[in-house]
């Protein structure tokens, strides 16, 4: 794992760590982050263009975003009815190299959720930290899951037709939530991502 | 030259003939006389009656577009500065305008290079995305040939396709149409407005259908954007092909519409930077697409006035032509069509000796595509067109620019010499003398 997207790693991590507990932005984690909003939110549709456009002004919307987030996990937490499930629910991955992992996570939680607290080791993953600004965390269902999670909002859409290897039964790891009847689903991980933090670094437009 | 001109009249006449050598030597003879040459100095180009081949760019699309040729030349795609910026929000503005005319989103509009970029994009683009799970596509005998070419190549790829007949009238058996779709059918397409003959194909009832059994629905509606009112949603259209010189806009551009919800997948053509949502990487050229915003907008707010100003224009032309003329037919359904594309069959008259002695008026006997090869259209032979109508048919395209005058013209000059060639003919002798040609049994020397 290179040291960029170790670090990015870590600071993804810190914000969902943020996410989880509810607690206030912190100062400090604030400088530490700002210089890598325009990375983490390089996909994001609204703020493309993030370097020209006033720190304060993403931050606010990436607060906004995240409480909106924090609110969404709250009230799936509440659906299955207590705040924090014991029920697990296994899952299993199929990563790029092919090898199988076994792993379970909390009802309630997302895709996302799952392989970042598990700390699973897939490249790239959930660069946007489930904000629908990015195609990172774009998974291959079976059809019969596929099917079984009924219908796609517009922007998981508009997401995942950026994504790398697109099939008709991809979806974005971070829209979907584990509950009992996913037991022992096979998610496969596609070849590879589109990562808009590595086109920037190929350099200006065409 | 002239008793070139004489044989071809005369072999022209006897079409129907079995022998493919004369049948050979007569297009031979045919395509030495209309090969293209320059107009001499102080002649006069002839009148232009050719629509559906192309428009003339209407000056108010020009002068929309002329300042992103010269003075904003940035790149749509460069976000860094003010060039890329200002460019970026015309090829914005220019995809609103497009989506407006066909009553869709912005979002669902992809510039592309023209109709045929569309058509390919869309035919292969949504089998080969969804081809692990199904395997057929269905569409008619009288498509446009970028379609069917198509068709073809997913053919050679493994693609089982269906080239569904048609009715005599040009139109689409429904029924047929439905009992033609199978569970492994992903899409279907026909095109809205007919490019030779004018039907105009009933897109909503088709598109009810489709939507019902879940198969994807393409139109080309190359002919029809802008000449009739279309919303893609009441016509439950999930692709729609566009053209920008078919509607008085530039050439070189066209877009495709590709619906969001129910979410149309395809595999893209062309790879690259992504732009055009990673459906068709590539700059968008800006000034085209300012155009074919231009052109839509014109579109827009002319449609009404265009449609029944060509409608009557049509009328007085075909009026015209059938009460001094016996034994003209119109090919196509005579309800279900675009007015301005009239294809008429002038019985016992080749078309090509036709056309030439039409030549200060610029006409063609079908689709410009197929118009060098002499042979009879497909279209005209898959709506059961005896081959000899085939050969005498000539397509009249009547656009916004056509005037009255024009029209009179076309129509008495077609008029006087329909009855010179006739009286020349042979078989028009044969037909007045009261023999039946089909009883006739042609020997060959």
């Amino acid at each position: 794992m290179s040291v960029a997207s170790a670090s990015i790693q870590f600071f993804t991590r810190l914000l969902r760590y943020r996410t989880k507990c509810a607690v206030p932005f912190h100062a400090a984690s604030r400088i530490l982050i700002s210089p890598y909003l325009p990375q983490v939110f390089g996909g994001n549709k609204v703020l493309l263009g993030t370097c020209a456009q006033p720190l304060r002004q993403s931050r606010q919307q990436m607060a906004h975003r995240q409480q909106s987030w924090g609110q969404i996990c709250r009230d799936r937490l509440a659906e299955t009815g207590s705040l924090r499930s014991e029920e697990k629910v296994t899952v299993y991955f199929i990563n790029r190299d092919g090898r199988k992992i076994t792993t379970s996570s909390a009802k309630g939680d997302s895709l996302l959720d799952l392989v970042v607290e598990q700390n699973l080791d897939i490249e790239g993953f959930g660069a946007c930290e489930g904000t629908l600004a990015c195609s990172t965390c774009h998974v291959i269902l079976d059809q019969k899951v596929y099917n079984q999670l009924g219908p796609i909002t517009d922007e998981e859409n508009d997401m995942l037709d950026l994504a790398f290897g697109l099939t008709d039964t991809s979806r974005l790891g971070c829209q979907v939530c584990l509950s009992r009847d996913l037991e022992g689903i096979t998610v496969r991980v596609p070849d590879g991502v589109n990562d808009m933090r590595r086109s920037d670094d190929a350099g200006p437009t065409l | 030259m002239m008793r070139k001109t004489v044989t071809t009249k005369l072999l022209g006449s006897m079409r129907g003939f079995p022998s493919h050598r004369m049948n050979y030597a007569v297009n031979a003879v045919a395509r030495e006389l209309i090969k293209s040459r320059e107009l001499e100095k102080d002649e006069l180009r002839p009148l232009y009656m050719d629509f559906q081949a192309t428009t003339p760019m209407d000056p108010r699309v020009l002068d929309a577009m002329l300042p992103y040729q010269v003075n904003y030349y940035g790149n749509p795609h460069s976000r860094t500065h003010a060039y890329g910026w200002e460019s970026e929000s015309a090829m914005e503005k220019a995809r609103k305008q497009v989506a407006d005319l066909i009553a869709a989103d912005p979002r669902e509009i992809v510039f592309t290079s023209g109709a045929t970029e569309s058509n390919n994009m869309s035919i292969k683009g949504v089998a080969r995305f969804y081809k692990s799970k199904k395997k057929h596509v269905i569409t008619t005998q009288t498509e446009h040939k970028c379609v069917l070419d198509s068709c073809r190549v997913l053919e050679a790829e493994g693609f089982d396709i269906t080239y569904l007949p048609v009715k005599t009238n040009g139109l689409v058996d429904l029924q047929l149409l439905e009992e033609t779709i199978r569970q492994d059918t992903s899409l279907v397409s026909v095109m809205t407005v007919n490019n030779e003959i004018g039907v105009r194909q009933p897109v909503e009832d088709i598109g009810r259908i489709c939507r019902s059994r879940n198969v994807f629905f393409h139109t080309d509606a190359a002919q029809a954007v802008g000449k009739i009112p279309i919303n893609v949603s009441d016509w439950k259209v999930d692709l729609m092909s566009i053209s920008g010189h078919k509607i008085y806009g530039p050439k070189g551009v066209g877009a495709l519409y590709v619906r969001r919800r129910p979410r149309v997948r395809m595999e893209p053509l062309q790879n690259g930077g992504g732009q055009e949502r990673g459906l068709r990487s590539g700059t968008v050229p800006t000034p085209l697409a300012v155009g074919l915003g231009a052109a839509c907008d014109i579109a827009q707010q002319e449609l009404e006035y265009d449609h029944s100003r060509v409608s009557m224009l049509a009328n007085r032309l075909v009026r015209k032509i059938m009460s001094e003329i016996p034994d003209v037919v119109m090919n196509g359904d005579p309800e279900q069509r675009y007015p301005g594309c009239i294809n008429l069959s002038f019985a016992y008259v080749e078309g090509e000796s036709l056309l030439m002695a039409l030549k200060d008026v610029a006409l063609s006997s079908g689709s410009a595509c197929t118009s060098a090869s002499l042979e009879p259209s497909y279209v005209l032979r898959a709506i059961g067109t005896d081959e000899d109508l085939a050969h005498s048919s000539i397509r009249f395209g009547i656009g916004r620019f056509s005037t009255e005058a024009e029209v009179d013209y076309t129509a008495d000059k077609c008029i006087q010499q329909v009855k010179r060639l006739r009286e020349m003919s042979p078989l028009w002798e044969m037909v007045q003398e009261g023999i039946d040609l089909k009883s006739i049994k042609w020997t060959q020397h």
